[in-house]
């Protein structure tokens, strides 16, 4: 715990920043999203619902826009030869400022969702507590994850702006945006099957890739805490998929395998193995390199 | 904790480190030891600034070894960074942290006691604690980074080119930060291109030139071993010429001039001694000098070391010379560079 008043100011000097709060304001704003098919399904635990809506978009832009300087901005500007010059071993300083970041932008995040649990309550009624308290745990895991992977490659880069660009275009246009649609045509090339997402192969691997971005992963996760059913995709889309006579390009386990015929590596509990890989490999690459290059 | 068997601080052997095929800092072994106030003088690009980077562990050398208070700079990067203080060069503070914030990360971080604002008393920065540092001055900001080298009492305190940017009060604010340092029994390594600096602070000088050790030793030492002179004026009663022609055969002398006290003419002579200075002041002889050196008058000589003084006054007083005054001037450091690596003296203080 070397690292603690690192990650102590971290913390605050992102607090202190307009930025967070700018988040803490449009937070509620995306998450709220009542429908009538989600009450019908869920009840009050729509409101838990509500929650895995900023996943989308809203937290990877987050974590990215508050987090990218975090070591090449020190690296450019200078500022890392104090750190470096402080008791600390590297490891140290990438734990400090991983653990700072995530926790900078943890507390509007919280702030946020109190407000939007607090109107869904009001409105919808008491949900079950144990419920949302798994899901806000997973959604605070998965925060973390994105600050690692956004503090991992601005540990890499060489200049600030090679950072952001990476993360802006790897992690929220490819993996956060556009994977839904990606997926199928990675699948595609690998097998050579063309998928149908109206009416999909009953193949455990597209399922498997649809499911590899970290935004899905988590999806995939805080489905199944909701008993919405086994998907990647967002829980309302995947209870509108699941009504009888309703199909859409969601990509639903339970619709296109036969129960009991589901390969194991498809349960919902593998979304956290996923989570957890994106929160370790990019880290460790970046300890790697970090550890023994030269900083200044 | 420490395996410091010896009284070194800081001890590099081969110390090499390179950037593709250009070597920054090449073979460089040096000693800094317990309680001295050790500078490293060169010009920019040097490799002052890599030297440091290594001893800090911000950068790893391509060969070479380095000890710290005995410790491994990478190994026991906690332990050494513990014991040291750095002001680092090309740093930059955060813009939207106070001076306040700054202090407390590196006291929080070393665990130690210190109370920021006594600390930026000592540098002089107690009215800014609570402003953002990103409204300090250039020298503020070097105020401020002094501060948190002192936090914990280091027992090594390395400032990496600690005058840039500092007016006149803030170089003074320095220097006797870093000599009360050095009286508390801290050991002091700094890097300068400011030459005269140097000279005010250090106890020994090593002089960096294209990453090599060109020359070390205290001021005294580099004066003896670099081949620039030292002048040394006399004034005297009596026979001018008759000096002139005692004093020109004396070894060690490069070159005489007398002038004489009546009308200030000057009559100079290169002498046998030979040396990079010689006839400098030659060839000023005007028209019917000799009738009037008998006044007696000045007489300056260039020394190809101070040491050499006992003999120009000997020789004086073997002819009947009255010798009524003599002052020394010793050659100045930025001579000493100069003649060390060949180059001319930084004298500004801009990066």
């Amino acid at each position: 715990m070397r690292w603690f008043p690192l990650a102590r100011q971290e913390c605050k000097a992102l607090v202190s920043s307009k930025g967070v709060w700018l988040l803490a304001l449009v937070l509620p704003l995306w998450t709220y999203r009542p429908a009538y098919r989600t009450w019908n399904e869920l009840g009050p635990d729509m409101t838990i619902g509500f929650v895995q809506h900023s996943a989308a978009f809203v937290l990877p832009l987050a974590a990215i826009a508050l987090g990218y300087r975090a070591i090449v901005g020190d690296r450019s500007s200078g500022s890392l030869r104090f750190v470096l010059g402080l008791p600390l071993t590297r490891r140290d300083v990438l734990l400090g400022k991983l653990v700072g970041r995530t926790v900078g932008i943890a507390i509007p995040v919280g702030i946020a969702l109190a407000v939007v649990t607090v109107v869904g309550v009001v409105r919808f009624g008491l949900f079950s507590p144990l419920r949302y308290l798994a899901v806000l745990v997973v959604t605070f895991a998965y925060l973390a994850v994105l600050v690692s992977i956004v503090v991992s490659v601005s540990a890499l880069a060489g200049r600030a702006a090679t950072a952001a660009a990476t993360l802006f275009v790897g992690l929220l246009v490819v993996f956060e945006t556009l994977w839904q649609l990606l997926a199928p045509m990675l699948y595609s090339r690998l097998t050579g099957t063309p998928v149908n997402l109206y009416d999909p192969p009953a193949d455990g691997r597209l399922f498997l890739i649809d499911r590899l971005a970290p935004s899905r992963a988590y999806n995939t996760v805080t489905n199944w805490l909701l008993e919405a059913g086994n998907s990647a995709g967002f829980h309302n889309s995947v209870i509108s998929d699941l009504e009888p006579n309703v199909s859409s390009n969601v990509l639903v386990v339970d619709n296109t395998f036969e129960p009991g015929a589901v390969p194991l590596y498809l349960h919902e509990a593998g979304g956290l193995v996923i989570l957890a890989a994106w929160g370790l490999v990019p880290l460790s690459i970046a300890y790697y390199r970090f550890d023994r290059g030269d900083l200044a | 904790m420490s395996s410091n068997d010896d009284a070194s601080v800081i001890r590099t052997d081969g110390l090499t480190k390179r950037y593709g095929s250009d070597a920054a800092v090449e073979n460089l072994s040096f000693t800094v030891d317990t309680g001295e106030i050790y500078g490293f003088l060169g010009p920019n690009g040097a490799g002052k600034s890599t030297t440091i980077n290594m001893l800090m562990d911000y950068a790893r050398p391509t060969e070479g070894e380095i000890s710290i208070l005995g410790m491994d700079p990478r190994e026991d990067v906690v332990d050494v960074h513990q014991r040291v203080g750095i002001l680092p060069d090309g740093f930059s503070v955060y813009e939207n942290r106070t001076g306040r914030d700054h202090l407390r990360l590196v006291i929080d971080t070393k665990a130690a006691d210190d109370d920021p604002e006594a600390l930026l008393e000592r540098v002089g920065l107690a009215d800014a604690v609570d402003d953002d540092a990103g409204s300090y001055s250039r020298g503020m900001r070097q105020r401020l980074a002094l501060a948190m080298a002192l936090v914990g009492e280091p027992e090594l305190l390395i400032l990496d080119e600690p005058f840039s940017g500092l007016d006149p009060h803030g170089v003074r604010t320095i220097r006797d930060v870093a000599h009360a340092e050095n009286d508390r029994g801290a050991t002091v390594f700094f890097s300068s291109h400011v030459l005269g600096q140097v000279e005010l602070v250090c106890d020994r000088i090593g002089i960096l030139h294209e990453g090599r050790l060109v020359a070390e030793g205290t001021l005294e030492e580099l004066r003896a071993s670099a081949p620039v002179t030292t002048e040394f004026e006399l004034a005297v009663d009596g026979n001018l010429e008759q000096a002139r022609r005692a004093v020109r055969n004396v070894e060690g002398v490069v070159d005489i001039s007398v002038s004489s006290a009546s009308d200030g003419t000057t009559v100079g002579d290169g002498a046998t001694g030979g040396g990079p200075e010689t006839g400098a002041a030659a060839g000023g002889a005007g028209a019917g000098a000799e009738a009037d050196t008998m006044a007696g008058g000045t007489i300056v000589t260039h020394l190809e070391s101070i040491d050499r003084r006992e003999a120009v006054v000997e020789a004086l007083e073997r002819t009947d010379m009255t010798i009524r005054r003599t002052t020394v001037e010793e050659p100045s450091i930025e001579s000493i560079f100069v003649a060390h690596t060949g180059g001319s003296p930084a004298g500004g203080e801009h990066r």
